[in-house]
């Protein structure tokens, strides 16, 4: 390993060390405020990775976020599943779940494919409004997930969080990152070359599928109350484009600045209630029309340099 | 037999309100190959709008409040497209989406801030009243006048996109910029004035949804998916496939929720869509490719 | 035939992007000319058009018409003083029908006056296009779609005409008739610039050519005044 990657290894023990002591030595507060940075910044890469990477701009996560909610609290109250593997196997039904529409969807391009995801959840929201099996739009209420205290969740919220950001790089810096970067940069010329579009957008799509699942089933661990409307609203997916686009998309470092400020912002701006969303509408639009490639894109841009590189250089 | 007919004759009815509300979405997806995400929340703009028109000023009645609420959104839309959409529009496909869907929950928001999450409805006397076709079955005279409404309003885009310079100006733009410019067209200005018209036949059928169900700040995304659904199963900017479009879903609305219970009957909608996303996303009448 | 200078183009640099595809060109044109512009690919005769015209803007240089400063000016705005221009590949809009297509053309609020007048008169001028007046453009054969365009570009009642790869795709039959219909058009007092591959047909068309290479105007002359060796010369470098 060359200097340069001890000095990465490094500085990210010390980061980790840093915030697992956050748990020990912050208040309760605090940890929620990481705790929220963490999943949020697990699924804006997500939605990065298929965004900001394989040109699918999905309107759709929220599909994944409520199956991945929903498994878990069915597992664990129906069939007694230990939590974890609750969470485990909502990752699973999303990537099967995943599997079975991409046959469709993925018939879509551009836009139709944005939109045709986000009807997906939609359609969900009222199968499962209508559904008896889960307390139709009543909702589930998720008890053994109590049993976990604020530190357990903490642990785990970061773990998916710097594991997700690990992963997406590694997944970059893959044969399947180059494709997919060369697809970006000229669909043509990298299906000319023997690149498969499809098969490389499919396994990206199934991979941020089964990551948003997992992370969907922490996030239940805290929120412990699942609803169909909630669960399958837009309103993660506004979230998660915020993020991505506020850090910058197309890069890895965009989702973590953009959760940190999303995070933040949000929780400033709460003490005007509505409004809130209002703002974050506002700062979207001026971002696009001042700085369109976010805060991230724009310092790479200036400087030419990137802290977590997903290029190879030779 | 004499129920599902009943059920029939107001799925072609509603179809008629279904084609006004997605022709100026097909119309602007046909001209600068982007879906206003915002689409509906301006429409259910125009509802809200005509609303406060009319209980601030007593002179005027839900129809006489269009001749204002018409052109004032025509100015949102001109105005939004000229100084927002023309400046991310050839940046990408995100660019011109975000800014939409941020528009969009500025709008949603707005409206809860303003009017509360209540539901609201537009009052007119023609609510109650309807049309006896036999003894046994009446058709509610409001839906008479939302197919109607419809129709004139396709008609009359038809005839604009046919015969006028603008018509075919815009018609131009939206098939070679770069050679409509070579015409001498203004074409960040063609298009500015493509969206106040497509935000104007918005504000038409917002008008009409709000004479016919209840809307509240978070209804804009529902009538966007069939604005939508319109386009994709007419064809992008066809102006008898939104006819078609808007039929099709009406129908499939109704009967699906006769079927299989009142929950589901956005879900047949849905269904039908994404089933002809899947299949035919150029549409049922289009012979073109798909443009995206 | 008068002497005023009716366009005149001043050392400018074009860029595509990061590329330098035009560098400190200068030409000038006198009213009522027919001017060709030929060069092998990639010499940079289409973007001299195309900057003239206003679909890309030099970064450096100064472009007169009739005098007047349009350097920098978008299509619409120099469509609206007289230039108007044939693409190269024509171009018809493919979902409009043969009349609109020309009707378009004359889009700006002084052609609109005449739009009627005008489109008799390029009926008269290609009577084909009459007969085809409610096809869809796309309908038409590439001769018929050629005359369209030409047709469609004299609707604005211009001052000044660019062609651009004019006979490209077309048959040697059809590329003398349109060249007889541009010599019509010049004598009705339009100027002319055309750019075109057949060096023979344009030198044999035009009064002046210019010869570019990578960029640059390397000669100049009237056609009969320049020898071949002097045109291969300047093309092939050798």
């Amino acid at each position: 390993m060359d200097r340069a990657g001890k000095i990465r290894i490094s500085l990210l023990i010390l980061i980790i060390v840093v915030l697992a002591s956050v748990s020990v030595f912050g208040d309760r507060y605090t940890k929620m405020l990481f705790m929220l940075i963490f999943l949020y910044m697990a699924l804006g890469q997500f939605w990065n990775l298929l965004g900001g990477y394989s040109g699918l701009v999905s309107l759709g996560q929220q599909i994944f976020i409520g199956l991945g909610g929903y498994t878990l609290a069915v597992t664990v109250l129906n069939y007694n599943f230990p939590i974890w593997l609750g969470v485990l196997t909502g990752g699973i039904v999303c990537l099967v779940f995943a599997l079975i529409i991409s046959k469709a969807i993925f018939r879509m391009s551009g836009v139709y494919f944005s939109i045709g995801t986000w009807v997906v959840a939609e359609s969900l929201a009222i199968w499962f409004s209508n559904w008896e099996y889960v307390e139709m739009g009543q909702g589930l209420f998720i008890k053994p997930a109590k049993l976990f205290s604020v530190s357990d969740i903490y642990y785990l919220s970061m773990i998916v969080g710097i594991g997700s950001v690990i992963l997406v790089y590694f997944l970059l810096r893959s044969k399947l990152g180059l494709a997919l970067m060369a697809m970006r940069d000229n669909p043509g010329a990298s299906e000319v070359c023997g690149v498969s579009v499809f098969k490389n957008k499919l396994y990206c799509y199934l991979i941020s599928s089964f990551g948003t699942g997992i992370v969907a089933g922490v996030l239940y661990m805290n929120i412990i109350f699942i609803q169909p409307n909630q669960a399958f609203g837009i309103d993660w997916t506004v979230a998660l484009v915020f993020i991505s686009i506020i850090g910058g998309i197309g890069t890895i470092e965009g989702p973590i600045i953009g959760a940190v400020v999303y995070v933040l912002l949000q929780q400033w701006l709460s003490n005007f209630s509505s409004a809130s969303m209002l703002v974050l509408g506002i700062i979207a639009i001026l971002i696009m029309l001042i700085l369109p490639r976010g805060i991230m894109g724009t310092i790479q841009q200036k400087l030419g340099f990137e802290i977590l590189s997903p290029r190879r250089y030779l | 037999m004499e129920e599902y007919f009943q059920l029939i004759l107001n799925g072609i009815l509603l179809g008629g309100l279904y084609a006004a509300v997605g022709v100026g979405l097909s119309m602007m997806f046909g001209i600068v190959k982007q879906v206003n995400l915002a689409h509906g929340d301006l429409m259910i703009l125009a509802s809200y709008l005509c609303m406060v028109l009319i209980t601030h000023l007593k002179f005027l009645n839900l129809w006489t409040a269009v001749i204002l609420v018409v052109p004032i959104m025509f100015a949102v839309g001109f105005l939004l497209q000229k100084y927002i959409m023309n400046r991310v529009q050839g940046m990408g496909m995100e660019p011109p989406l975000i800014v939409a869907f941020g528009l969009s929950i500025i709008i949603q928001n707005g409206l809860m801030l303003i009017f509360s999450p209540d539901s609201q409805s537009l009052e007119t006397p023609l609510a109650i009243m309807s049309l006896r076709v036999t003894d046994m079955f009446y058709i509610p005279a409001i839906y008479v006048i939302d197919f109607l409404t419809g129709i004139a309003l396709i008609i009359f885009l038809h005839l604009f996109f046919k015969y006028s310079y603008l018509g075919w100006a815009i018609r131009a733009a939206s098939d070679d910029e770069n050679t409509a410019q070579l015409m001498g067209i203004d074409t960040r200005n063609i298009y500015a004035w493509a969206m106040g018209i497509a935000i104007s036949s918005a504000a038409v059928s917002g008008i009409l949804i709000g004479a016919t169900k209840n809307f509240y700040p978070h209804t804009g995304p529902q009538y966007l998916i069939i604005a939508f659904g319109v386009t994709i199963i007419g064809g992008v900017g066809s102006m008898a496939g939104t006819l078609l479009g808007g039929l099709v879903l009406g129908l499939a609305q109704l009967l699906g929720g006769k079927i299989f219970g009142p929950g589901y009957q956005l879900l047949s909608g849905y269904i039908i869509l994404l089933a002809l996303l899947a299949v035919r996303p150029q549409g049922l009448l289009s012979k073109a490719g798909r443009a995206d | 035939m008068s002497n005023e200078t009716i366009l005149n183009i001043d050392n400018i640099k074009v860029y595509y992007g990061d590329l330098l595809a035009v560098r400190d060109i200068s030409l000038s044109i006198k009213r009522g000319q027919i001017v060709s512009i030929i060069g092998a690919n990639g010499a940079g005769k289409s973007t001299i058009l195309k900057t003239i015209s206003g679909l890309l803007s030099p970064r450096g240089g100064t472009i007169k018409f009739l005098g007047e400063d349009i350097t920098g000016h978008k299509p619409f705005k120099t469509v609206a003083k007289g230039i108007s221009m044939v693409p190269e590949g024509r171009h018809i809009f493919p979902r409009l029908t043969v009349r609109e297509n020309l009707l378009i053309g004359a889009y700006t609020p002084k052609a609109r006056h005449q739009s009627e007048k005008a489109c008799k008169k390029i009926f008269s001028l290609f009577p084909i296009l009459e007969e085809r007046a409610d096809q869809l453009g796309t309908n038409l054969s590439g001769g018929e779609q050629q005359m369209l365009a030409i047709g469609r570009a004299l609707m604005s009642d211009p001052q000044l005409i660019l062609f651009d790869e004019i006979s490209l795709g077309l048959s040697p039959l059809i590329i003398k008739d349109i060249y007889q219909k541009i010599k019509d058009i010049n004598n009705e007092g339009i100027t002319v610039l055309l750019v075109e591959q057949d060096i023979k047909r344009s030198l044999k068309a035009s009064e002046w050519t210019y010869v570019l290479q990578e960029g640059r105007v390397v000669l100049q002359g009237k056609p009969d005044s320049l020898t071949e060796v002097q045109i291969r010369k300047a093309y092939f470098g050798a």
